[in-house]
């Protein structure tokens, strides 16, 4: 011990403390910081861009395949197809379109990303660390702000990065069966883009779960019942007699934020930007309770 | 200065903390005393803004915790040494904290060091001992070089090497003018580092005042007296707001008057007295006086139940 006691009665050297007091940037920073310093954090983000890409890779295989099967069956039964009559042939949001593949493997982001935000918060109120949290910033409101702003960018970034790297996989694989696939190709780039919007949004809502429950395994439990369980149980109800019941699973959030992410009208079915909006609304839905607890509660 | 005025928190049915008004002036050590479950905890987590006051109100340095632009540089506050992360090294949790004030990096050195976490700082904080941890605490604490510090119980747990250092810190810090408000239910503790003490006993002010006053309070109040003729002093001493305890057969307890007048009426009578000995009380003593009403959590040795009250925490 007695190398450890050296200095101990030093005086705290005034000007060394600095005097900027709390910036929103300064929060940001102490965020990023916490994110980073937790190794589990960091394998956690490189195994979910790995399972994502590895996810969607499979996703192009099973398409690719279904598709050579068919097109194989409709030659030896002497009425060939071309690849184009044959994704042409299927209607427009019946899971066979193929500009969507970019976000092909974009439940396991959901998941994992979910989880993490769930995590980044309800692991302070599980260690105590919330509570220096807020001795920093007392305020409370930019520190949660600011955990949200790093989710949002996190999430999109990976998500953005894995939906490339899927469709840089894909593009080969269909353009050997001689189907237009690329960059430009109606959807594409609209898929890209906003698959990161719809994780960064789970992201809050996993950010606001684990505000609201304070609890790692309640927060995680919710918000898989949210988006898997819920969308599971959503499709029974396609078995409900009457035509009223299949238009309800798709207001439910992981249907809403699903057809955000595709493109074109369908008869019947809320459009695109309709289903963001339904989506973000679930967001609020869950993030403004959240802000108005943090601020509030005791911790 | 921490300035507070009928603060109260009540947690369901219980009070924790009953309408205190106190002052804690810069300068000096203020001890924050009580047993435990006394509403000391509750009372500086009321202060640092993480329980809201159920009523009343508290300010440090004329504004309530939160309002500050650097609330790190007002108030360092080591309030529960287990306000980490336990997966994160000491360095990166310090290192975060710092961030949100843009405290340089190598203050959070200086604070390493002047801690003596320097061998242990890339370790996880998990894997810490109490004592490791409360330095941890205090280091966080020092940080931003604050005006006031508020210390929870800041020797749980440190060695004798430990608590010297702190007792020197909080006394050092104090005489360069800042407010320290650190609590304990250790009086020994207490008596050797503050200059004033606020005792607190289920929720409410028992004691302001200084240590020596508290000493000195309980000090006047006893007499030790042995005499050959017990039962005659006994009855010429006994009077108004005088008490005589006889508690072996030549020897006395005198409270309520002073060793001259108690010497005076002896002579006065021609009573041998052949010893007049001052009670020199501790704090210890000061301390049992003013609270053996006011403890939550006596010691049953019946064993029978007692009712478990949250701490607060």
């Amino acid at each position: 011990m007695s190398t450890l006691t050296e200095n101990r009665t030093n005086a705290p050297a005034h000007a060394s403390a600095g005097v900027r007091g709390v910036t929103f940037g300064g929060v940001v920073k102490s965020e990023w910081i916490k994110l980073r310093s937790l190794t589990s954090t960091v394998i956690l983000l490189a195994v979910t861009l790995i399972a994502t890409v590895g996810v969607g890779a499979l996703a192009v295989l099973i398409r690719f395949t279904f598709l050579d099967q068919m097109i194989q069956q409709a030659k030896d039964a002497g009425q060939p197809v071309t690849p184009e009559m044959l994704t042409q042939s299927f209607p427009p949001g019946s899971g066979f379109d193929l500009y969507n593949l970019p976000n092909a493997g974009i439940q396991i982001g959901t998941l994992v990303l979910g989880s993490l935000a769930v995590l980044f918060i309800s692991s302070e109120y599980a260690t105590g660390m919330i509570r220096s949290t807020m001795n920093a910033v007392p305020k409370r409101i930019p520190a949660f702000a600011a955990k949200a702003l790093i989710l949002v960018v996190i999430s999109y970034v990976i998500t953005t990065i894995a939906a490339v790297l899927t469709f840089l996989i894909a593009m080969p694989v269909f353009q050997g069966l001689d189907i237009d696939l690329d960059w430009s190709t109606d959807g594409v780039m609209y898929s890209i883009f906003t698959g990161g919007l719809y994780v960064a949004g789970v992201a809050l809502i996993g950010l606001s779960l684990g505000t609201l429950l304070r609890n790692s395994a309640g927060g995680v439990t919710v918000l898989v019942a949210l988006f898997f369980v819920l969308s599971i149980a959503s499709g029974f109800l396609s078995l409900v007699p009457g035509d009223f019941w299949k238009y309800v699973p798709q207001y439910i959030p992981s249907e809403a934020g699903g057809r955000f992410l595709s493109i074109g009208h369908i008869d019947g079915i809320i459009d695109p930007w309709q289903g963001g909006l339904i989506f973000l609304g679930y967001v609020l839905l869950f993030f403004i309770p959240a802000m108005f607890v943090i601020k509030k509660r005791d911790v | 200065m921490i300035e507070a005025k009928g603060l109260t928190k009540v947690y369901g049915e219980k009070t924790a903390v009953g309408g205190v008004s106190f002052t804690v002036q810069a300068g000096r050590v203020t001890g924050f005393l009580g047993p435990n479950g006394a509403g000391k905890s509750t009372t500086m987590r009321m202060i640092m803004g993480l329980d809201r006051p159920t009523s009343g109100d508290v300010t440090v340095n004329g504004l309530h915790y939160a309002q500050h632009k650097a609330p790190l540089h007002q108030v360092g506050a080591l309030l529960d040494a287990k306000a980490v992360h336990t997966s994160r090294s000491a360095y990166n949790h310090l290192l975060a904290m710092a961030a949100t004030h843009s405290i340089p990096t190598s203050r959070v050195h200086e604070v390493i060091e002047m801690t003596g976490l320097g061998a242990v700082a890339k370790k996880k904080a998990g894997g810490f001992s109490l004592g490791m941890g409360q330095r941890l605490g205090i280091a966080a604490a020092l940080l931003g070089d604050p005006q006031t510090l508020i210390l929870d119980e800041p020797v749980n747990g440190l060695d004798p090497e430990g608590v010297l250092w702190v007792r020197n810190l909080v006394r050092y810090l104090a005489s360069q003018g800042k407010t320290v408000f650190l609590s304990s239910h250790l009086m020994s503790e207490m008596s050797q580092t503050a200059d004033h003490l606020i005792v607190i006993g289920r929720g409410r002010i028992i004691a302001d005042a200084p240590v020596q006053d508290i000493i000195e309070g309980a000090q006047q109040a006893k007499t030790l007296v042995r005499t050959a003729a017990a039962s005659q002093l006994s009855a010429l001493l006994v009077g108004d707001g005088v008490r005589v305890d006889q508690s072996q057969t030549e020897t006395l307890e005198v409270t309520g008057l002073q060793p001259r007048d108690i010497a005076q009426v002896a002579l006065d009578n021609n009573v041998l007295v052949y010893e007049l000995t001052p009670q020199v009380s501790s704090l210890e003593d000061a301390y049992f006086n003013l609270t053996k009403d006011e403890v939550e959590y006596h010691s049953h040795m019946s064993g029978e139940p007692v009712a478990a009250a949250p701490e607060g925490k």
